[in-house]
């Protein structure tokens, strides 16, 4: 090397060149620097953002077990045959990935011997809306079909079995209406994470499936989805292993016995109306029934528009709950509520004797008994077993609309019962407010005698009327209706329980209790009762029978009434049943309540036996 | 060529830069399959295997070139020169269009890029301008001269058109005259007058050439669009974070957000920096900082000015296309198609890259006066 050179002007340039290219690494380093440690972690995101999608689990629905744990509403699985789109895919337009899948489905369909149940528009749905899961070809398919698959299919790329839970009502029709049923939940975010696709997930849409829909429904959990940039998923199985596991939902347990249930509703045998057992020590409502009704199972999975068209128009109104969301007059069961405002307001003591001639005049209007040749002389506890309408009319004048209104409001009527179903009305106890505010009209004393027959405004409700049995059967304490007695986790444990819970407790004078239930034990147990046809050999009893008019006067529709309790000594069972467009109390709901009492003593004694 | 010689030029080889260029040709043979591999997949396309190939034909012809003396250059460098022009000239007439540009000649079955010739070409007929003894450098008439020398396969290539390629005719011939010794205070008055005019530029440039420059200008123009490869490479390099995710970890080209078209190729950096994070991209540098320092050693040490400046003129262009692609990917300047040197898929330029670091080696071996 020349010496010369080193120190020549060009050596000094190339120097100061080779300076400059790595000044402008630094410039490269330094961006780099920015980006990879600076902000790396914004850039993280960007891609996570771009390249994950979170999918919501659901949890598996809770069971619903009657009180003698019997599952009232289970889960089955349902087999669905999944085709995965990104194992079909092709390149180049859309159309031709939505193309196999098409031809694929079609190839299936006659393989499997079953007709598609999706088409190309559903598959482009999903391809725009769900890309990354499984496109569900078939839901709900048979072992054959499902045999043939296995056969034939599995094991080709992009098909695969998917097992989906479907609620399952084993009894049927059985408390339909206080059960409910399930359909597709609305996607709640307001109050979760939000997730990028949702699972479809059962939601309550009725009856306790809808009001206790937070506890049977389980915690969801999530699935990271890792996305390629066309939307297909990717298998990315670090990725699989951040799941997080749904819960179960919790499971109920349920106040009402099933075989009761299947008496009652075999007694009212479909006839328009309603029936309530609860047991009068704690407000458990045993069995409650409202026909006619329809199968649970029609919802599950999903059911048809038509038949939901179908059932909705349905004159005999098969989805209304007669028990809770219907009001009806409830004609002389009301009467031991007005015998006991006038005993215990002291309008009336067990000695107070009318005559009955078959009609009361007030004023230029008449009243008439049922009985129109007339009942006679009559006491407190005959008038209640001949439910003489005149003795209450005249017993009803004595005391007035206040203690009345008072005695009913204390029994419960006019407003919910609380009870846990979807739809629930108060139901009316008239009084002079709600005249002059409804019918611009004071009260009279015409409306205090149709009041105290059970007639006029007044409404009440099925329900309300068994808590109303029940509290005269055990002396006076009125129960809120107790449906749901615990919530069970899966191993179990009972997470929570409901105790009975006294609404109000009526501090009558035993002595006029005593009275009241002694008429009631006459209306079943003499053999001039108006409700000895309720009468069921061997059992000591006590009812009353009504017969309400609703409708218009001249088509003459009545509804058929009777409560009743048993045994009467200690009574274990306070029974309602109600029947539209019957013939009377006596002799249309009497011969119910005497089937359900009978049928509900023979299950006793084989259990006794047993 | 005895077996004497053989030995005394494999002893004089730079061993430095020999190293570095193997080790850069290992990095892009294992990241080309990186971005070919789709997950657990085998690489559908075998562009590793092919990068394998073009690796070794380039050594063979960085061999050959540094056993052959750089001083017979200076005879050829005009019928290379011209040579280069013709080929340029004939891919315009039946060169094999792609992607709307006309790059490829096809050559007894092999496709060839002229344009990665014709640079070499250039840069050793500049050499031989520059370098000529007892030239006068001081005249500004020199510089037209040598702009006059790039300005034809500037245009030539321009017109396939290849802007990128062609651009980097400009920087390397102002290093080279730089290196040569013309007077700063001309180069900095035809760069002022040069900038002045880049403004016209604007108006010959093509529709996507100017989106390309908007969308540098503001990447969320069209994100889905232009902007997408430009704000895909950010999320790539960004994400690999401190020590990036690992070899075969990056996903941006696994799930197709890097276009699988130009992530082995153009866009190669940011699958690195995606699996390698900063740690890597140091390594990189450092290893193309080397390599760039023994080409500027080997000037320093050429026997002659023109040799002197061929090391100076190879070691510009190969420093031009790293910047401008590390430059790119990482959203420093606007998208052009350029490679990055020993590590991008691809032949033509991998074979001319070869060739020029064998030159200058050639003329590093040959550094003593005997």
């Amino acid at each position: 090397m020349v010496f010369r050179d080193l120190f020549s002007e060009e050596h000094w340039r190339l120097r100061l060149l080779y300076g400059a290219m790595l000044a402008m690494f630094g410039i490269l380093l330094a961006t780099l620097w920015r980006m990879q440690v600076a902000h790396g972690k914004t850039y993280q995101t960007d891609l996570v953002r771009q390249s994950v999608r979170r999918v919501r689990l659901p949890g598996m629905r809770g069971r619903i077990y009657d009180r003698a744990g019997r599952c009232v509403a289970d889960n089955r699985p349902s087999y669905c045959i999944a085709v995965y789109l990104e194992e079909l895919r092709r390149p180049g337009r859309w159309s031709r990935t939505i193309d196999r899948v098409d031809t694929l489905i079609d190839e299936l369909s006659a393989v499997l011997e079953i007709p598609r149940q999706v088409d190309r528009e559903d598959i482009q749905i999903h391809t725009r809306r769900r890309l990354p899961l499984a496109f569900l070809a078939w839901r709900d398919v048979d072992e054959i079909a499902l045999a043939r698959l296995a056969e034939n299919v599995l094991g080709e790329a992009g098909v695969d079995v998917y097992v989906e839970a479907v609620r399952e009502y084993p009894f049927g029709k059985l408390a339909c209406h206080l059960l409910g049923y399930v359909g597709r939940a609305e996607q709640k975010s307001a109050d979760e994470e939000p997730y990028h696709y949702y699972l479809p997930e059962m939601g309550g849409k009725a009856g306790i499936e809808k009001v206790f829909d937070g506890v049977l429904r389980g915690e969801p959990g999530g699935r990271l989805v890792r996305v390629d940039v066309s939307g297909f998923r990717y298998d990315d199985k670090e990725l699989a292993l951040a799941e997080r596991a749904p819960h179960n939902g919790l499971n109920l347990k349920l106040a009402l016995d099933f075989g009761i249930q299947e008496i009652v509703e075999g007694a009212l045998a479909d006839r328009p109306g309603a029936a309530v057992v609860v047991d009068p020590r704690n407000g458990d409502v045993l069995a409650m029934a409202s026909a006619p009704g329809f199968d649970l199972n029609e919802f599950a999975p999903a059911i048809s528009s038509e038949r939901w068209e179908t059932l909705l128009k349905d004159p005999a109104k098969p989805m209304l709950n007669r028990v809770t969301a219907g009001a009806y007059a409830p004609g002389s069961t009301f009467k031991p509520v007005v015998a006991l405002a006038a005993l215990e307001n002291d309008k009336a003591t067990p000695n107070t004797t009318y005559t009955c001639p078959g009609y009361f005049s007030l004023g230029r209007a008449r009243f008439g008994c049922w009985q129109t040749r007339g009942h006679g002389a009559l006491n407190m506890e005959q008038g209640i077993e001949h439910s003489c309408n005149v003795y209450f009319f005249r017993t009803g004048l004595q005391t007035g609309l206040d203690p009345i209104y008072n005695q009913a409001a204390a029994l419960g009527l006019g407003r919910k019962t609380e009870i846990p179903v979807d739809f629930e009305v108060p139901g009316l106890i008239p009084n002079d407010a709600w005249k002059r505010r409804t019918m611009n009209d004071g009260w009279r004393d015409g409306d205090t005698c149709n009041l105290s027959i059970g007639q006029g405004a007044l409404l009440v409700t099925p329900i309300q009327m068994a808590m109303l049995t029940a509290a005269i059967a055990n002396g006076g304490q009125l129960y809120r209706p107790r449906v749901v007695t615990e919530i069970v986790d899966d191993e179990g444990a009972v997470v929570r329980q409901f105790p009975p819970v006294v609404a109000n407790t009526l501090k009558w004078v035993p002595r006029n209790i005593r009275l009241v239930r002694d008429g009631m034990h006459d209306v079943v147990m003499s053999p001039r009762g108006t409700g000895r046809t309720a009468g069921v050999p061997g059992l000591d009893m006590a009812g009353k029978t009504g017969t309400a008019e609703y409708g218009r006067k001249e088509d003459g529709r009545n509804i058929a009434w009777m409560i009743a309790f048993a045994p009467y000594e200690h009574p274990r069972y306070a029974v309602v049943v109600m029947v539209e467009d019957a013939v009377s109390g006596g002799t249309t709901a009497a011969p119910v309540v005497k089937s359900i009492l009978a049928g509900i003593t023979a299950s006793d004694g084989k259990e006794g036996e047993g | 060529m005895n077996w004497a010689r053989i030995s005394i030029i494999l002893k004089r080889l730079d061993w430095g830069m020999v190293f570095c260029i193997l080790l850069l040709l290992a990095v892009g043979i294992l990241f080309i399959y990186s971005a070919a591999c789709r997950g657990e997949d085998v690489p559908s396309a075998p562009f590793h295997r092919k990068q394998m190939l073009w690796a070794l034909v380039g050594a063979g012809f960085f061999l050959a070139t540094a056993f052959t003396d750089y001083r017979h250059l200076r005879d050829a460098a005009w019928w290379l020169y011209f040579v280069a022009l013709l080929l340029l000239v004939l891919v315009l007439l039946v060169g094999k269009e792609m992607y709307g540009a006309r790059r490829w000649l096809n050559l007894f079955g092999i496709q060839v890029q002229p344009s990665e010739f014709a640079k070499i070409a250039t840069i050793v007929v500049v050499a031989r301008f520059l370098g000529r003894p007892g030239r006068s450098l001081d005249e500004p008439v020199r510089i037209f001269q040598v702009l006059a020398l790039v300005g034809v396969p500037f245009l030539l290539i321009v017109k396939e058109p290849d802007l990128g390629t062609a651009a980097m005719l400009i920087p390397v011939a102002f290093m080279m005259m730089f290196a040569a010794g013309v007077p700063v205070k001309y180069m900095l008055i035809l760069g002022a007058v040069g900038l002045l005019l880049l403004p016209f530029g604007w108006f010959f440039l093509g529709n996507y050439q100017k989106e390309r420059v908007l969308v540098f200008l503001d990447a969320n123009r069209d994100p889905l669009g232009a902007g997408w490869n430009k704000i895909q490479s950010g999320i790539a390099v960004g994400s690999g974070g401190p020590t990036g995710k690992g070899y075969l970890k990056g996903t941006q080209n696994v799930l197709g957000f890097l276009p699988r078209t130009v992530a082995p190729t153009d866009f190669i950096y940011s699958v690195i920096a995606e699996e390698t994070g900063f740690v890597g991209s140091i390594v990189l540098l450092i290893l193309y900082a080397l390599l760039l320092g023994s080409g500027i050693r080997a000037g320093l040490l050429a026997r002659d000015k023109f040799g002197r400046l061929l090391a100076v003129g190879v070691t510009s262009l190969l420093f031009c296309h790293v910047f401008v692609n590390m430059a790119m990917t990482i959203g420093l300047l606007p998208i052009t198609g350029l490679p990055l040197p020993l590590i991008s898929y691809g032949g033509s330029f991998m074979i001319s890259i070869m060739i020029g670091l064998g030159i200058v080696q050639s003329v590093f071996v040959r550094r003593y006066h005997e």
